[in-house]
């Protein structure tokens, strides 16, 4: 936080973030996913879809709404196989769910039966730590999320905004290498999607997780973003990727005054609108 | 405070509403006392027999007959449900014999549980058994089918392996509907009891009315039908207590 401009220069100059030698976290290796509609008809959701995601890149996918990000985001997941074609997380072949990629839905998807502090838990107590080292390292994330002392909580007595955080807690928790965003922040206000918003980047900033995080606000993704990945109506295919070549770490304020930051916007919003050729170039 | 004392005023109306109407068919002439007696004679005798050890005893066969049958129900329903819920295996062989099993008055087949279990318990368990098993089973399998994808994905990513996702997920996802399924079952179950009681039984409640009403002993009659229906009550509320308590992170249901 200290170092603003010092780290910002360094980033616009440099391609791979933070010095790291870009690495493939995540490489998607020419994916299809057809799914069987009613009837004997079948529905390509996904086409042919390649794409590489390095180690702690935080990489946005825009798209018309049925294009098949979540689907490309759950195939990630290992929640669902895909018909053709491979993904891969660190190289291995993805052949369902794991510790090393953890998921935030828009819906929350927070465990009804558990209070925050229990939701948090779980995953450390899956990975098999102690009850108490356990506790107090969700106490910590908590307080990190700005929710300490709503830990007897449960989570229909949160506000939307309190519920995410602590969906992302939860995810946090067990220390996913890949987070897995499937529009976060969707359901939410503006005013608090602006915040978590914030609070997400900084943490991003600290830790450098890889991000695939699916959205519909074209702000949103070029805020958050190092690369966009714009996909075009079904059949889903990527149409361009999208380099963000901002400096970070970003400031909402500067950035909203920052004409390519605008330029940004305004041509990936384009980009989406075009259904035909794309003759806008980014 | 003052909304709990509301609640549970609002409780007791019906419950007085419906003792002033009996009592005002009497005083209005409008049923003879000889056939309905007054409730004050109903409770009075009630009062009298309460805690005697003959009545206790009656009460106690009706308890344990129908807690045995409720669990053996609860027991089953829930597993053969949830069994259901995951494996399409079961589900295709349960499904059926479900469809079959279901609208069959079960005391039509009392008569042969009593030839093959005898008069005593096991065929007033097995019966009550038998016809609080559906509701529960049933109301867990949907319960349990129809839980939220996304916890099931949540859990498995934090490594939660596949085979515990049953007990860590599915069952407490489910347990709005399996309560809601054991409520009706704890009726139906207090229902049966006492029919089953009525008609071949040595003891129990329902056996206490049979008797009265061969001797037309009416005031009799009504005692373990008051006392049936107020153990139903107090059962009822536990229940309700268990379904506050397990549930207080469920949205209101
Ligand atoms: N389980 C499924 N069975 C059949 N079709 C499906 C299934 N899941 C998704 N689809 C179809 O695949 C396509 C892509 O769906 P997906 O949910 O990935 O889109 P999306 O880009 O996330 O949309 P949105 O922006 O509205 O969330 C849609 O046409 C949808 O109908
Ligand atoms: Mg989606």
């Amino acid at each position: 936080m200290k170092v603003v401009t010092l780290r910002s220069d360094a980033l616009a100059e440099s391609e791979p973030l933070s010095g790291k030698p870009a690495s493939a976290m995540i490489h998607i290796d020419r994916v299809s996913q057809r799914f069987q509609t009613s009837g004997r008809q079948s529905h390509l959701a996904l086409s042919d879809i390649s794409l590489t995601i390095d180690d702690g890149a935080f990489v946005s996918i825009l798209g018309p709404s049925g294009c098949g990000k979540s689907t490309l985001l759950y195939i990630v997941g290992g929640f669902v196989s895909p018909s053709d074609g491979v993904a891969r997380v660190k190289g291995k072949a993805i052949t369902g769910p794991g510790p090393d990629r953890g998921p935030v839905f828009q819906e929350f998807a927070l465990f009804p039966w558990k209070n925050v502090l229990g939701n948090v838990m779980y995953g450390l107590r899956q990975q098999g730590v102690k009850h108490s080292e356990a506790e107090a390292k969700s106490r910590k994330l908590l307080e990190m999320v700005g929710l300490k002392g709503y830990e007897n909580f449960y989570p229909k007595e949160l506000s939307g905004g309190m519920k995410q955080r602590v969906a992302i807690a939860r995810t946090l928790a067990y220390n996913p290498a890949v987070l897995l965003m499937d529009e976060p922040f969707g359901a939410l206000d503006a005013h608090t999607r602006t915040r978590l918003q914030n609070d997400l980047l900084n943490i991003w900033e600290r830790d450098r997780k890889t991000v695939l995080f699916v959205t519909h606000s074209v702000e949103e993704a070029v805020f958050l973003s190092d690369k966009v990945v714009v996909m075009t109506r079904s059949p889903g295919r990527i149409k361009v990727v999208v380099d963000i070549d901002l400096p970070r770490p970003r400031k909402r304020a500067e950035l909203l005054l920052d004409a390519r930051y605008q330029k940004y916007v305004v041509d990936i919003e384009k980009l989406i609108d075009d259904t035909g050729e794309d003759e806008i170039h980014a | 405070m003052s909304a709990t004392v509301n609640k549970a005023l609002l409780g007791i109306t019906p419950i007085a509403l419906f003792i002033a109407l009996w009592q005002s068919l009497i005083s209005f002439g409008y049923a003879p006392v000889t056939l309905l007696p007054p409730p004050g004679a109903v409770f009075l005798r009630l009062g009298q027999q309460l805690f005697t050890s003959d009545f206790l005893h009656e009460i106690a066969a009706t308890l344990f007959r129908l807690f045995a049958g409720f669990a053996i129900a609860v027991v089953l329903g829930v597993v053969i449900g949830l069994a259901a819920a995951i494996s399409p295996a079961i589900n295709a062989v349960v499904k059926p014999v479900v469809r079959v099993l279901a609208p069959i008055p079960k005391v039509a087949l009392y008569p042969a549980l009593l030839l093959i279990l005898g008069f005593d318990h096991a065929s007033k368990i097995t019966l009550v058994a038998a016809d609080a098993l559906f509701p529960i089973l049933l109301s867990t399998y949907y319960g349990a089918s129809m839980v939220e994808q996304k916890l099931i994905w949540s859990a498995m990513a934090a490594g939660t392996p596949r085979a515990q996702i049953l007990f860590k997920v599915v069952l407490p996802a489910a347990m709005p509907s399996i309560l809601t399924g054991c409520r009706i079952g704890l009726v139906i179950s207090c229902i049966v009891v006492f029919l089953a009681e009525m008609i071949t039984s040595t003891d129990g409640l329902g056996h206490m009315l049979v008797q009265a009403a061969r001797t037309f002993q009416t005031v009799d009659m009504f005692v373990p039908l008051i006392t049936i229906s107020m153990l139903g009550l107090i059962l009822n509320s536990l229940l309700h207590g268990l379904r506050t308590y397990l549930l207080r992170g469920f949205p209101e249901v």
